[in-house]
């Protein structure tokens, strides 16, 4: 809502400057968002009378100006030739300053001659958006006087965010209102007086509400005998500063009073009006109309229109149509105010995706006592700007309803706000927004709650007022005693956990949409079908919710492949969605995606990454959670490479995958080098891990270390020695190491060295060798029995 | 062997022996030079052996003599070998020299996000003061998202378009949770009063993604309802809270309405970027708009059960997206969701 301050000061005279006024109002809970000079780029146009009119020696579009400036005269050539000698214009000399251009005018050859600045048309000015020719000014303006101050045009303009349940503060009275309770000046209300005719306004137009639910009150005004055309230029200046165009005399004038009051209303041509009459209905199932931004519109029976016998002629409270509408030609309006139903105009609006100034009163509800009052004010305006003669009285369907009383305890308020309340400060504090009260009891003041704040329902909104017209700063502030211990919720610390441990195992965290694409469900390996489908998505990168992080993990290296970063390793926690039996199945899985050098610069250590760096970041993350039984199962198939992935079970159930990317799919990410993945779910990671710590078994006697290498064949897995190594060992054996695999030259082909430090020893004694000996001899033996290798050396 | 003789050899042998330890230049050759000069076939001890042939007046004076040499070369040797040992050590660590410019070895290093770290600071601010963390599903339903929170269908505020609805058959109701605020309604519903909980989490909004906006973005939403709770003790935890988190920063409350509060109130904190003059960062305000708040709405309170008259309490909410972008100067927010490395890396200290 843009409030024009010399407006706002018209209604509640005060000399704030416009930074404490925004304060004082922002203060009250009317959001000042910005100061705005709408006229910061207007400087040194003056009044200037035209001496001579001649056409331009070589151009046909231009005509040539004689001017006379008060202190000299000037000659300006000009693109439109509406004006004449005798005329009074607005005229920028060179060095002045208009809205529509950034630099200063100049002198400048236009067709051969010289043109000292120019004559100005509204637009250039910045009053209205007409630029079909100069703007003609008032003869009585002096010339060699200052358009700006002359016109209105130095306003300043408060922009104000309006609040869904304060729709009377979308008018200037509102705001004069809120600016009255704040700073104690009073409100001046605009002259609402009309001299009437004799003719009634009842014996030339009828009425008919035909559904009073829809619309409670419609009141018609008839003004005749109008002369249609521009409104007097400070109004247009003012309606262009509020954010409105100026159109005509006629709807200017409604449209100023529904910006001054809050109350939409809409002049009809009379004559064009079937039988002089308007009827209220609903709309036909289709029948269509052409709105005035142009658009033909497809009604339903849930609209409501204005019509007339014949045709409708507007949206009710939303928008009017060309038919009967205020033309050039029009002597006699059918001036509507009413009051609609709000959903019925929110639905409307939203259905036909169309929002004005008058469907966005209604929606949130414009006061139904303000009708009458405005409809005054109007047909006043439009008497003072268009002549004609306003018909005695009103046809006034309907009427506003009861006043709602709100009762309020002070002695609640006081509790509330931790201040001293009494009855006499409550009654105080609406008195100053100009609202009636009365104390009903020792400890009730009832307020009388006028049509335009349809916010005050409960003691709680009365609360609100008290607190707010003292200002929240200056109210006490405590804190409550919080009667429990805080903490984490268990998932919330486990996820913590997690994130601690990835960073541990040299990850970085990042973060990314909860959106996928149909190709990335697939490349998945998943159908889309058991992805949830987002029902609105923007585009097609967001048509389903993801089900797996590993997509957005794989844009990021994408991304940062793109930007020349030579090696990338990140991970983040987040929900995971399918479609499940009720509706939306939700988890949580953590991933982790590697590419390029690892190692931190130290020359040795560098190194492209691969399998174990991601099996790595696993066995940190488990090994840091505390999750001590998983173990690893086959390749689990698309997207990861079919030799260097593995599916990974933890606590007996499957938690997700580990291992490098197909070639294919990294190629589908625009990744070149070996690409390393690692997927988790979380809640099956909580149900294994375990942070119990117990020092109670550090061992008290020392171990006995052997090496043994065993040969076997190539294609045996290293873990199935090991696991071989802790079968046939038993409790004997505490640590086994593998620290060496190698293949090739000297070993015979097809078999493979693998080498293990392992230690030995007992909870009760120092272990002797002989019993280590016989330990061993039965792991060779297992090795050989179950596996086929040999014991090398031991 | 004559006395003359014997200190006369054992005069030479004096000379010869110090010249020859002297002269010994690794461990090797001082064990040859002990061993001509003290050894078993040392002339040295060729005059010791005859000291039994001598007299006892000058086996006296040459043993007296004898013994002085030998101490005299014992102690030449020790300090020679030690000298030795020194010199062979510091050659061996010369040569086991690493040049020290070369990188040092060390863990790759991880990071956290810098949401992560602005939402562990906001959660450990309120669990000092006595909040639990509840979390709740993003995927809502339309009754924990809009009409639980007295946001009737008819509310402004509630466009089908603004949220990002989810298309799950015989399921309309279910959409992608618009604020954190669902979670006072799921937390009370679990327990009864009183309650003291905070809700971090991501949040959806349908927007394009532009520098300022995502669909997506993270609030934390805070509850407190007890007997007696009071508007200035909202009043006092924010202040509390941003004192913890923003230091002596200026912070204001201003009115404002959120349907499922009465009295509202917006918190916001002097602008991080133009300290109050007015800057695109803070829309030209000169405040930097925190979070919403306000007293728990009694209908709020009536539709979980509560009975308004007994219990008090407030809401607030605000997201973090802008006080992270703020605090670590992150102009862009999609910065925020690119993982770009070189972004990300500049985390590695925070915590």
């Amino acid at each position: 809502m843009r409030v024009p301050l010399s407006w706002l000061r018209e209604l509640c005279p005060t000399d704030l400057a416009v930074e404490d006024l925004a304060d004082r109002l922002n203060t009250a809970g009317v959001h000042v968002e910005k100061v705005l000079y709408p006229w910061a780029g207007l400087s040194g146009v003056i009044v200037a009378e035209i001496l001579e009119k001649r056409p331009h020696p070589s151009s046909d579009h231009l005509t040539l100006a004689r001017l006379s400036t008060g202190a000299g005269e000037a000659r300006v050539a000009a693109g439109v030739a509406n004006w004449e000698v005798g005329d009074r214009v607005p005229y920028a000399p060179p060095g002045s300053r208009v809205p529509v251009l950034d630099a200063p005018l100049a002198v400048r050859p236009m067709g051969g001659e010289e043109s000292q600045g120019m004559i100005c048309s509204p637009f250039e000015l910045g009053i209205s958006g007409d630029h079909g020719g100069i703007l003609v000014l008032p003869s009585d303006l002096p010339v060699g006087g200052d358009v700006a101050t002359l016109l209105g045009l130095d306003d300043i303009v408060l922009d104000i965010e309006i609040e869904p349940n304060r729709p009377d503060l979308m008018s200037m009275l509102g705001v004069a209102r809120e600016t009255s309770g704040m700073i104690g000046a009073p409100v001046g209300f605009p002259d609402t007086s009309v001299d009437e005719d004799e003719e009634p306004a009842d014996s030339t137009a009828i009425v008919e509400v035909l559904d009073a639910e829809r619309c409670p009150r419609y009141l018609a005004r008839v003004i005749r005998g109008v002369s249609v055309a521009p409104s007097p230029l400070p109004v247009q200046a003012r309606l262009t500063a509020a954010g409105m165009r100026p159109i005509s005399n006629v709807v200017d004038a409604t449209n100023y009073v529904m910006l001054e009051r809050g109350q939409p209303m809409h002049p009809f041509d009379l004559a064009e009006l079937e039988d002089h009459t308007i009827v209220v209905r609903r709309a036909r199932d289709r029948e269509s109309m052409i709105t005035l931004d142009g658009v033909e519109r497809l009604l339903s029976s849930e609209d409501l229109v204005i019509a007339d016998r014949s045709h409708a002629v507007g949206i009710a409270g939303v928008m009017g149509s060309a038919r009967a509408e205020v033309s050039s030609g029009t002597t006699d309006v059918l001036l509507e105010s009413a009051n609609f139903e709000r959903k019925g105009i929110l639905f409307t609006g939203r259905r036909l995706n169309l929002a004005t100034e008058a469907s966005l009163r209604f929606e949130r509800g414009a006061d139904p006592e303000g009708v009458g009052p405005a409809a005054d004010r109007a047909a006043r305006l439009i008497a003072h700007w268009a002549g004609g003669r306003v018909l005695r009285g009103a046809i006034d369907i309907g009427r506003a309803p009861e006043r709602i009383r709100v009762a309020a305890r002070p002695s609640r308020i006081a509790r509330y706000l931790a201040t001293p309340i009494t009855a006499a400060d409550v009654r105080e504090t609406f008195n100053r927004l100009g609202i009636a009260t009365e104390e009903a009891g020792a400890d009730e003041v009832v307020i009388e709650v006028p049509g335009y704040r349809q916010d005050l329902r409960i003691e709680e909104d009365v609360i609100e007022e008290v607190a707010r017209l003292r200002g929240y700063d200056s109210l006490p502030s405590t804190m409550p005693g919080a009667a429990q211990p805080g903490g984490l919720a268990d998932a919330y610390a486990f996820r913590r956990g997690v994130r601690e441990a990835m960073v541990r195992a040299g990850l970085r965290e990042t973060t990314s949409l909860s959106f996928a694409s149909a190709g990335e469900i697939e490349l998945m390996g998943e159908p889309t079908s058991a992805a949830v489908p987002v029902a609105n998505p923007i585009d097609a990168e967001r048509a389903f919710l993801r089900r797996s992080l590993l997509p957005g993990l794989l844009r990021a290296l994408r991304l940062n492949v793109a930007r020349q970063v030579r090696s990338a390793a990140l991970f983040e926690v987040g929900h995971v969605f399918s479609l499940g039996a009720d509706g939306v199945d939700e988890g949580e899985h953590v991933a982790a995606a590697l590419t390029g050098v690892m190692g931190t610069g130290h020359p040795g250590e560098r190194q492209e990454a691969d399998f174990f760096d991601g099996k790595g970041a696993m066995e940190t993350l488990l090994s840091v959670l505390g999750a001590k039984d998983w173990s690893l199962g086959g390749p689990p198939g698309p997207p990861l490479h079919p030799g260097r992935s593995a599916t990974v079970r933890v606590g007996g159930s499957a938690a997700g995958v580990v291992g490098e990317l197909h070639p294919r799919a990294a190629g589908d990410f625009d990744l070149a080098d070996r690409v390393v993945v690692l997927e988790l779910d979380t809640r099956v990671l909580s149900l294994e891990s375990s942070r119990e710590v117990s020092v109670a078994d550090i061992p008290r006697f020392p171990p006995v270390r052997r090496d043994l290498a065993f040969l076997v064949d190539q294609q045996v897995p290293a873990g199935a020695v090991t696991d071989a190594l802790r079968a046939a060992g038993g409790e004997l054996l505490f640590g086994v190491e593998l620290f060496d695999a190698f293949s090739g030259p000297p070993l015979p082909a097809g078999k493979k060295n693998l080498a293990y430090s392992v230690e030995f020893r007992a909870t009760d004694r120092t272990l002797d060798n002989e019993e280590v000996d016989r330990v061993v001899g039965a792991i060779a033996r297992l090795i050989r029995t179950r596996l086929g290798g040999e014991l090398r050396a031991g | 062997m004559v006395a003359d003789t014997a200190r006369s050899i054992l005069d030479e042998e004096e000379r010869r022996g110090l010249a020859e330890i002297a002269g010994a230049s690794d461990l090797a050759s001082l064990e040859a030079a002990e061993t001509s000069t003290l050894g078993r076939r040392s002339r040295f001890q060729e005059v010791q052996r005859s000291l039994g042939t001598m007299g006892p007046v000058e086996r006296r004076g040459i043993g007296k003599r004898t013994n002085e040499v030998r101490d005299g070369l014992r102690s030449a040797i020790a300090e020679r070998r030690a000298l030795l040992e020194t010199e062979r050590e510091d050659a061996l660590l010369r040569a086991d020299a690493v040049d020290v410019t070369l990188p040092g070895r060390r863990p790759r290093p991880g990071s956290l996000h810098p949401l992560t770290i602005v939402e562990y600071e906001i959660v450990d601010i309120f669990t000092r003061m006595g909040y639990r963390v509840v979390e709740g599903p993003e995927v809502e339903t339309e009754y924990y998202n809009f009409d639980a929170l007295n946001i009737p269908p008819e509310n402004p505020a509630r466009r089908v378009s603004d949220s990002i609805y989810l298309d799950v058959p015989g399921r309309p109701d279910l959409l992608l949770r618009t604020e954190t605020s669902a979670m006072q309604i799921r937390t009370m519903e679990s327990q009864p009063p009183p309650v003291y909980v905070i809700a971090p989490g991501r949040v959806f909004r349908n927007e394009d993604v532009t520098a300022k906006n995502m669909p997506v973005f993270h609030q934390v939403e805070g509850l407190a309802v007890d007997e007696h709770i009071t508007f200035a003790d909202l009043k006092g935890t924010l202040e509390s809270f941003y004192r913890a988190l923003l230091g002596d920063r200026r912070v204001r409350f201003t009115p404002s309405f959120f349907p499922f509060v009465e009295p509202g109130l917006s918190a916001g904190a002097l602008c991080f970027n133009c300290e109050g003059a007015g800057c695109p960062t803070c829309g030209f305000e000169g405040w930097f708009e925190m979070m919403g708040a306000g007293m728990v709405h009694p209908n709020v309170l009536r539709g979980v059960g509560y009975d308004p008259e007994r219990y008090t309490g407030f809401a607030f909410g605000g997201g973090y997206d802008r006080l992270a972008m703020a605090r670590f100067n992150i102009a862009d927010i999609r910065m925020l969701w690119d993982g770009d490395v070189r972004f990300l890396e500049r985390f590695e200290g925070a915590r």
